[in-house]
């Protein structure tokens, strides 16, 4: 009986690279709306930030649907 | 005919004390996705578990991967009798509520893991426990898991502030907030893929050995059922004094940091689970919540926490595997030895149970302290039947109407 240390460092690589690419993809969403909120505020137009904050918000949910999706058998 | 029904017998109570552990597994690790968000007041206690219950019933009928692992890997399937695996979850189950007490958020998988050895040890010798696959698939990532979760929440951590540096605090407050419930909801989904499974793999083998149903097959829709049942109940009792720890006693979470170490639990525990790993959530949840501590800069990481944490998790395995070696003694016995278990495991928990009414946490005070007492102090960690104790009062423990349950 081996040690599978591909398994492992696959697991390693995936975990590390989806959660710090889920917390960019949802701290710049938040970032830009509230930019876009702080830009209606002054009187300018904030809706292309917007969409571009909430762009990146829907981006995130593929991205768990995804990973939800790799876990279901019946998908398959 | 009398061994038959004798056998039978041995079957139910097994897969009664298999859905209990379930039971007390759920409440165990109902801590694991839901105290961060309790903490930083993302959800409201009750709101929390509730979503908990629901999401871990739904993982567990998800997914059937690790289910397979356990009946299939680390035993020879022919030497394990029901008694074996009572024996097993007795340990486990004893063990659980013995962390419960303390507030410890020790693994439910190693202990079953481990209650489940010490029995094959004890009725079928050293022989028949594959070391290595115990070695592969369960201490190597029990280590590595933590590590992972920890390095990917630190990480996330440090890019969650940075990017929201000129963010006005209150506005990325209100988006975190609700990334932190969202990845928490996650990691409930992902705990009820990968715990409820564990039962599942449980109770199949003993249908398995009982000749009930064909070696080699995966667990029966109302297996999936019931134990995806026992998991989110126990969930929504809540764990409440392990919760405190996690949500406090550990680190002071800040909404981003919950939003970061959801996301690194979830990822982590869904890719171990997707390559069938028998994986300790809470091994990787507490991984996550300090590598969030680690990443904030200024954030407190009680480390003598953390190590304390770890002593639990190392004595896990062997006190667990204690436990179910002496449960496999007096399980050897025939109907007589499990009824005397039955008798026993119920006692224990009744004790135990008793000892945390002494310093009842529940959703009310949950986040009120970062300390779990037992009795003074927590260090009480043997059989808890030493009738010399003394309560000594404790002030800042406020006492109103408690919620806590016994798996018993």
């Amino acid at each position: 009986m081996k040690i599978d240390w591909a398994a492992l460092g696959i697991v390693a690589v995936v975990s590390i690279s989806a959660s710090v690419l889920f917390v960019i993809l949802l701290a710049s969403s938040i970032r830009l709306v509230s930019a876009a909120k702080v830009r209606t505020n002054q009187g300018g137009s904030g809706t292309a930030i917007l969409s571009a904050g909430y762009a990146l918000l829907a981006l995130a949910a593929l991205l768990v649907l995804f990973c939800i999706y790799l876990i279901v058998p019946q998908f398959h | 005919m009398g061994s038959e029904v004798t056998a039978m017998f041995v079957v139910i109570v097994v897969i009664l004390v298999a859905l209990i552990f379930d039971f007390t597994n759920g409440f165990h690790d109902s801590a694991n996705a839901m105290a961060g968000p309790i903490a930083t007041g993302a959800l409201k206690p009750r709101t929390a578990v509730i979503i908990a219950a629901v999401l871990n019933l739904v993982g567990a009928c998800l997914s059937t991967e690790v289910a397979k692992t356990i009946s299939g890997g680390f035993f020879d399937d022919e030497l394990i009798t029901a008694s074996i695996i009572l024996a097993g979850l007795v340990g486990a189950i004893i063990w659980n509520l013995l962390t419960w007490l303390l507030g410890l958020p020790s693994s439910s998988s190693h202990a079953l893991f481990g209650g489940l050895i010490g029995a094959v040890v004890v009725g079928a010798g050293f022989a028949s426990v594959h070391g290595w696959v115990i070695v592969s698939k369960v201490l190597l990532p029990a280590v590595v898991a933590p590590a992972v979760a920890g390095i990917a929440a630190a990480l996330a951590t440090v890019l969650a502030y940075r990017i929201t540096r000129k963010t006005p605090s209150r506005q990325s407050e209100t988006g975190f907030k609700y990334g932190q419930a969202f990845t928490a909801s996650l990691v409930s989904l992902a705990h009820g893929t990968s715990d409820g499974q564990k039962t599942m793999g449980v109770i199949t083998l003993v249908l398995i050995s009982a000749n009930l149903q064909a070696p080699g097959t995966g667990p029966q829709p109302w297996v999936i059922i019931a134990a995806g049942v026992a998991i989110g109940l126990g969930t929504y009792s809540g764990g409440w004094r392990i919760m405190r720890t996690m949500g406090k006693g550990v680190v002071e979470i800040e909404t981003p940091q919950g939003a970061a170490s959801g996301a690194a639990t979830t990822a982590t525990i869904l890719a171990s689970a997707h390559l069938g790993f028998g994986l300790s959530t809470t091994h990787v949840a507490t991984g996550g919540i300090l590598g969030s501590g680690v990443g904030r800069r200024g954030a407190e990481v009680r480390w003598g926490v953390a190590r304390k944490m770890v002593f639990a998790w190392i004595l896990t395995l062997p006190g667990a595997g204690l436990v179910g070696g002496l449960a496999a003694l007096l399980a050897n016995f025939g109907i007589v030895g499990v009824v005397a278990l039955l008798l026993l495991l119920a006692a224990a928990s009744s004790v135990i149970w008793a000892f945390s009414r002494r310093h009842p946490v529940s959703h009310h005070n949950v986040s009120d302290s970062r300390e779990v007492l037992v009795l003074a102090s927590a260090s009480q960690t043997e059989y808890v039947d030493d009738p010399r104790v003394t309560t000594t009062p404790k002030t800042k423990q406020k006492t109103k109407k408690p919620k806590a349950k016994s798996a018993a």
